[in-house]
């Protein structure tokens, strides 16, 4: 059913519910990464500290500035559809889906560095969690950038409007989401110690 | 009504920067190499604020029902509350 945003109540989600199931979902099965990772390192402390100084903590300051960013585009982009601004909304989330490539980009430096020094999952429990929580994440990166750029094309086909927008804010939405779980994911895995 | 905009526009710069300061300030206490239970509590409560600007400005809840903002807290009260006593126990 495809409503249109002016006819859902201001009190309901933005968006198409069902895309809130899934970012719930998604939110559980990471906070569930997220204590896992807490409760692991307490019994192994010296081992994750020594481990997560070989991580890059610039890298993954920068890469949250760059999710921080394109989370801020796309809020751009939102607010442009609502006024009607099919063009510039698809410039917002043109400039949001290639902070999302810039992301990848650096995440695939990191990624290659580990394994270039012979770090996989199996080294120890820390490069497990790494390993699979970062990767994880970088799947949701690469699938809100897919989202993003559906919408680009329709948006720059006048498929939007002031009236019938919330298919931007369902992809906004889930782009949002993974900005929110990398925000938790930075200080615990590369700077709590 | 383009005046209503421009505030808003302001208003979600605003929140962009503060969250980038946030990250800044993130980043300067693990260059420091700062560890222990103050540095660990100042850093979730970073990331608690920032998780809820996200939430909140970002994603829009602070327009809807109060009970999917306190969804958003909760998932943070239990998620950062169970790190902190992880935290804690590695300290025993």
């Amino acid at each position: 059913m495809n409503h249109s945003s002016a006819t859902l109540s201001q009190e309901d989600l933005p968006g198409d519910f069902a895309i809130w199931i899934f970012i719930f979902a998604e939110m559980l099965a990471f906070g569930v990464l997220f204590v896992s990772y807490a409760f692991t390192r307490a019994q192994n402390i010296e081992l994750f500290n020594a481990s997560q100084l070989t991580l890059n903590r610039t890298s993954g300051a920068i890469n949250t500035l760059v999710l921080i960013t394109s989370s801020y585009f796309v809020v751009r982009g939102v607010e442009a559809i609502k006024r009607g601004l099919n063009q510039q909304c698809s410039h917002w989330l043109t400039g949001a889906f290639l902070l999302g490539g810039v992301f990848v980009g650096i995440k695939m430096v990191e990624f290659q560095d580990k394994f270039a020094a012979d770090i996989t999952m199996s080294t120890n429990n820390f490069y497990m969690f790494y390993l699979s929580l970062t990767f994880f994440h970088f799947m949701h990166v690469l699938m809100g950038m897919v989202i993003l750029a559906v919408i680009i094309m329709k948006a720059r086909h006048g498929g939007y409007s002031a009236h019938d927008y919330v298919g931007v804010e369902t992809g906004a939405s889930f782009w949002h989401m993974v900005d929110f779980l990398w925000i938790i994911l930075f200080p615990l895995v590369y700077i709590i110690r | 009504m383009n005046n209503t905009k421009e505030k808003s526009n302001l208003f979600f710069t605003v929140v962009w920067l503060v969250l980038a300061l946030l990250t800044i300030m993130t980043f300067s206490l693990g260059e420091a190499g700062m560890a222990g239970k103050g540095v660990m509590l100042t850093l979730l409560a970073i990331t608690m604020i920032k998780s809820q600007l996200v939430a909140n400005y970002f994603m829009g809840l602070r327009r809807t029902k109060f009970l999917w903002r306190v969804i958003m807290f909760g998932y943070f009260a239990i998620v950062g509350g169970l790190i902190a006593v992880a935290y804690l126990m590695g300290l025993k």
